[in-house]
């Protein structure tokens, strides 16, 4: 294993070490000083244009861009000196000369580089008494994106981000000097499955969401990483979330699902899809237990969970593996499968244990796989085959069947799954998603969903990934794990403390 | 009638024809460089003739070519820039009109001393009808063996394209036109890399300053230390001075380094016209801070005017008359540098503009008692700051402004 | 309706791309060359030029939106770009390019006659300042104006 080359530097007076090759910027972020920068992102060279991180290196005559500096042997950087203090105010007070008064009704508030560092190193009182540069502010640019060229301070991250990482080039820098301006072709528009990342990268309100537009103010929000359940990347992401207030009590709502950084499987980016996926934690869940022949009301999950045991004891031991089946998932963490094949396979000895997924989709060669499943990888180590039953076989000698997840009629034919399986006795059916009344579960029980789980996914390229609850469910609904678990005790079995999730 | 003296300018007629040009020696020094000469010792000749570079920042001609590495394969260009966008600047186009063959083979010999076989001339979008000539003598140059392969009978060859600019200042700096010669929009790069070793189309390239290009043949031909004789010691030669504004005879003037302002003036401009005085003289071009009229017995070179805070430049001098408000010359300057700011950097993009507008709000009588210090608070913000030196350009005139013509502004101001 | 060339313009656009190593580099003088036949360069000739060279048309439009001097409106027949800068101010510009926009009708922020004849621009430092207050009739240098050229200028280009 070759060393990583690192040199010694010198900055606010601390001995740093940093990677050969670093910029000051980077090596001061790892060392706990935070320069403030608007143009410089990691996934990009050194633009140098929005002039923020200027710093005073020792033997230059004048400031130098942190972002620009590569570190040296023996490199004395200084960040915070009266100079780089007025540097950073006057950068400030330009930017903020032409930028508009719109905290109160931009969404960027509270998560704002302008707001934030004016708040660090500004504080002085506005001398700009000129008509601003008045520009466009609603512009629809797609993908839902708004672009306000008010609000825009031109670190043409977002020109950037298009040209270099998803190659689409859909916006660029028109005109000169202080007329230029950000936008795109004529009619084109941005279109391509990662436009979400502009909104993530761009420091200030010039480019915003219509899908979180006006809907709460960022310092409500709880921001909970997790691990994304859509693919088999596995891209890191964070959960936003707001519990209670301002929202009624107890009302919980995900706002927002953004890009979290993991260097080893999406670097700074995750798929609209990912994003999109905020709906699937909020919306058309199956909250209460609901069975085909109740009579109104419903019943806690764990005695939905509790009956169903009991139905499991009913049939005898050795006729089990041939009148129990289960359909278990992709979705399904390590911890969860795990417990499944303790108790399906190892103790009730159950053969016909299936496995149903969303379908496949096509992979887009940089994040999307063309698995549309967290932990393939999982399942297999699990022990699993991954297989559908064959839905008439299964009809004819199944009492039982045990479903976990919304998947398995999309796998057959539309309208043949439910009338397929209707000789089953007893049909349960774990799942998050509210169900259709297509006769195919007698009892629908609801669970949460990936990101109101902890658990392991193993991705597509083998690592493991674990990952803490980001959200709670809504009341009353269990995560997978909770119903093995409560399961495996109404069967009497000891299936011991399942892994640290 | 437009003035003019010159030691080596011909006068604008047929003289700039090959046959003209071979005729008073044209072409023999490339010719000695390119026959019998090693490229190194083409360099060497350069750097001991102390030539500084005649765009405006005066960085020495012969340093700049010893930055190209010559260690590895591969395109090397050079670059004439005739872009000439500093206001009150007009020698380069002369040398254009006049005298372009003396350009081509200032090109040859510093292309053959770095090892280029190919070199763009940047000549800016205005410049466009007068440079047919140049158009011209590239064709002569190439039909009589001086361009394109085997120059001289050598293996050494050089080509040429003419490249128009399109009416942006920002395109004088040396990045900035790199980037409008492969097509994009004007704006500097991030030095280091520095274009000797990252350059056009990502290869080494020198760019140089057509006066400078112009004044090689001379140097190669009669020798660095005649040259060194010429001029004051650390800066050598003669140069051409661009003369305007409130003066009997506003022209060109070639003079040696050192020639004091107060001179070029009144004994070759003919001085302020009658019942006119000077109130202050620009000494190098829009960009270079405004000297004021007991400060004229300067010299004319780097040196003395970075001694009193200004500076030489493209040696465009522009004489300001005393009926002339300090305040015209400021909107005017405020209102340039916004127009010409590229946008790429905050301070520029931003400063460059509030201060326009602020001294547009001043002119039309609206000024406050705090504008002044403002602006001052504004070009310092941009001073040193900004991604490429045209944030210097637009602040330092105007702190020279200021300073030196407070009570006039402040008077300006209250009104 | 699209854009093509003519076979002169062609045949410079042609010459100039195979003088760049990259096909790219050619933007500038290929929307010269459009610029020159046509007065501007249109949406369609953005979009021909881009395709023509390889380039994103939003490329193309960046460049456009860049240099003074290209126009992506039509202009007058005539372009007079005259001088404001400084040497030519202290001439007395100022007075020179209010009575050419008076005797044109032109009122703030037009800057093309109505009959569409004549453009006037005021341009910044054309290089020509020991002629100051100077001009340029579509690229063409004209100094040392005065009032009385400047009509003669006006009546000139009324004969035209």
């Amino acid at each position: 294993m070759s060393e990583v080359k690192t040199v010694a530097l010198t900055i606010d007076g601390r001995s740093v070490r940093a990677v050969e090759g670093t910029n000051v910027l980077r090596a001061a972020a790892a060392a706990g000083i935070d320069i403030p920068h608007f143009c410089y992102h990691p996934a990009f060279e050194a633009e140098g244009s929005c002039r923020m991180c200027l710093v005073e290196i020792e033997g230059l005559p004048k400031l130098e861009l942190a972002c620009a500096t590569v570190v040296r042997e023996g490199l004395i950087v200084r960040t915070a000196t009266d100079l780089v203090r007025d540097a950073r105010r006057a950068v400030l007070a330009f930017l903020l000369a032409e930028h508009p008064l719109d905290c109160p009704i931009c969404d960027q508030a509270g998560e704002c580089k302008l707001q934030d560092y004016y708040d660090a190193h500004g504080r002085f009182p506005g001398r700009f008494v000129e008509p601003r540069e008045k520009r466009d502010k609603l512009i629809a640019i797609g993908r839902g994106l708004i672009l306000d060229r008010e609000r825009c301070i031109l670190c043409t991250r977002c020109v950037r981000y298009l040209r270099r990482i998803t190659g689409t080039g859909e916006l660029g820098v028109f005109e000169r000097g202080v007329r230029a301006e950000i936008g795109t072709y004529e009619d084109a528009r941005v279109d391509n499955d990662y436009s979400g990342n502009l909104v993530d990268i761009c420091p200030v309100g010039a480019i915003t969401d219509t899908d979180f537009r006006f809907k709460t103010r960022t310092w409500f929000l709880e921001r909970r990483p997790s691990v994304c359940p859509h693919c088999a990347r596995g891209c890191a992401v964070i959960v936003e979330s707001v519990t209670g207030y301002p929202l009624g009590p107890g009302e919980r709502r995900v706002f927002r699902i953004r890009a979290g950084e993991n260097p080893a499987v999406n670097g700074h980016w995750i798929c609209d899809l990912g994003r999109a996926g905020r709906r699937d934690i909020d919306e058309g869940r199956l909250t209460a237990v609901t069975a085909r022949a109740a009579t109104g009301g419903t019943v806690p999950w764990q005695k939905a969970v509790a009956d169903l045991a009991a139905r499991i004891r009913a049939v005898p031991g050795p006729e089990r593996p041939a009148r129990i089946a289960v359909v278990l998932n992709s979705l399904m963490t390590c911890q969860e499968l795990a417990l499944a094949r303790r108790i399906f396979t190892e103790a009730l000895g159950l053969g016909g244990v299936f496995i149903a997924d969303p379908p496949p989709g096509s992979g887009d060669g940089f994040l999307l796989t063309a698995e549309r499943v967290p932990n393939a990888r999982g399942v297999l180590e699990a022990g699993f085959a991954p297989r559908l039953p064959d839905l008439e076989a299964l009809a004819r000698s199944t009492e039982v069947l045990i479903v976990f997840g919304p998947y398995l009629a999309g796998n057959f034919p539309a309208g043949t799954a439910a009338p397929a399986l209707s000789p089953i006795a007893v049909k349960y059916l774990f799942t998050s998603r509210a169900v259709p009344d297509d006769g195919l579960a007698d009892v629908a029980v609801p669970v949460a969903v990936p990101a109101e789980r902890s658990g392991t996914y193993i991705n597509v390229d083998g690592l493991r990934q674990t990952f803490r609850q980001s959200v709670a469910p809504p009341r009353g609904v269990p995560s997978e794990r909770e119903v093995l678990v409560g399961l495996a005790h109404g069967l009497g079995l000891n299936v011991g403390e399942p892994d640290a999730g | 009638m437009s003035g003019q003296a010159f030691r080596s300018l011909p006068p604008n007629d047929a003289s700039w024809h090959l046959e003209a040009y071979l005729a008073r020696g044209g072409y023999e020094a490339a010719r000695r460089a390119v026959t019998s000469m090693a490229p190194a010792d083409v360099v060497a000749e350069i750097r001991k003739a102390g030539l500084r570079g005649r765009g405006g920042a005066g960085f020495p001609a012969g340093l700049k070519w010893s930055f190209v590495p010559q260690d590895r394969p591969g395109p090397r260009y050079l670059c004439a820039n005739a872009d000439e966008g500093e206001p009150g600047t007009f020698k380069d186009r002369a040398i254009l009109v006049r005298d372009p063959h003396r350009l081509l083979e200032g090109m040859i010999i510093a292309a053959f001393a770095v090892g280029i076989g190919t070199a763009v001339v940047y000549v800016r979008g205005e410049y466009e009808r007068i440079a047919g000539r140049l158009c011209d003598a590239v064709a002569e140059a190439q039909a009589a063996g001086f361009l394109g392969r085997g120059i001289c009978g050598t293996a050494f060859g050089l080509d040429v394209i003419v490249h128009f600019g399109a009416g942006a200042y920002i395109c004088g700096e040396e990045t900035a036109l790199l980037e409008s010669v492969e097509g994009r929009r004007g704006q500097p790069r991030l030095k280091p890399p520095f274009p000797a070793v990252v350059g056009l189309f990502g290869a080494p390239t020198v760019i140089n300053n057509v006066e400078t290009l112009a004044s090689v043949p001379e140097i190669i031909g009669r020798g660095a230390d005649w040259f060194t004789r010429l001029g004051q010691p650390k800066d050598c030669g003669t140069r051409l001075f661009s003369v305007s504004g409130a003066v009997r005879r506003p022209g060109l003037y070639e003079l040696p380094t050192g020639t004091p302002l107060r001179t070029i003036i009144e004994e070759h401009a003919g001085g302020p016209p009658d019942g006119v005085g000077i109130k202050a003289v620009i000494p190098g071009g829009l960009s270079a801070p405004l000297l004021r009229a007991d400060e004229l017995e300067t010299p004319m070179d780097f040196d003395s005017l970075a001694k009193v805070c200004s500076m030489i430049g493209s040696a465009g001098i522009i004489v300001i008359g005393d009926r002339t408000p300090i305040l015209d010359v400021l909107a005017v300057t405020a209102r340039f540098y916004a127009h010409e700011s590229c946008g790429q950097c905050t301070p520029c993009r931003i400063g460059t503009s509030w201060i326009h507008k602020t001294v547009t709000r001043i002119a039309a009588g609206r000024g406050r008692s705090s504008d002044l210090d403002l602006i001052l608070e504004l070009a310092g913000g941009m001073k040193g700051r900004t991604l490429c030196p045209m944030g210097d350009a637009a602040a330092l005139p105007l702190y020279a402004m200021v300073a030196k013509f407070r009570d006039e502004l402040e008077r300006a101001v209250g009104r | 309706m699209s854009y093509a060339p003519s076979a002169a313009a062609l045949e410079r656009i042609e010459r100039a791309i195979a003088l760049y190593p990259e096909r790219g580099a050619a933007l500038l003088p290929v929307l010269q060359a459009i610029q020159a036949e046509k007065g501007f360069v249109t949406t369609e000739a953005e979009a021909w030029a881009a395709e023509k060279l390889g380039l994103e048309p939003i490329r193309v439009r960046e460049v456009l939106s860049f240099y003074s001097l290209f126009r992506r409106e039509p202009a007058g027949r005539t372009v007079i770009q005259i001088c404001r800068n400084l040497s030519c101010t202290l001439a007395g510009a100022e007075n020179i390019i209010g009575f050419l926009r008076d005797s044109l009708g032109l009122g703030p922020g037009t800057d093309t006659t109505c009959d569409g004849r004549i453009t006037l621009v005021a341009v910044e430092c054309l290089g020509n300042c020991d002629n100051a207050p100077c001009l340029q009739i579509d690229g063409v240098d004209r100094g040392r104006m005065t009032r009385e050229t400047a009509e003669a200028l006006l009546r000139e280009l009324e004969a035209k």
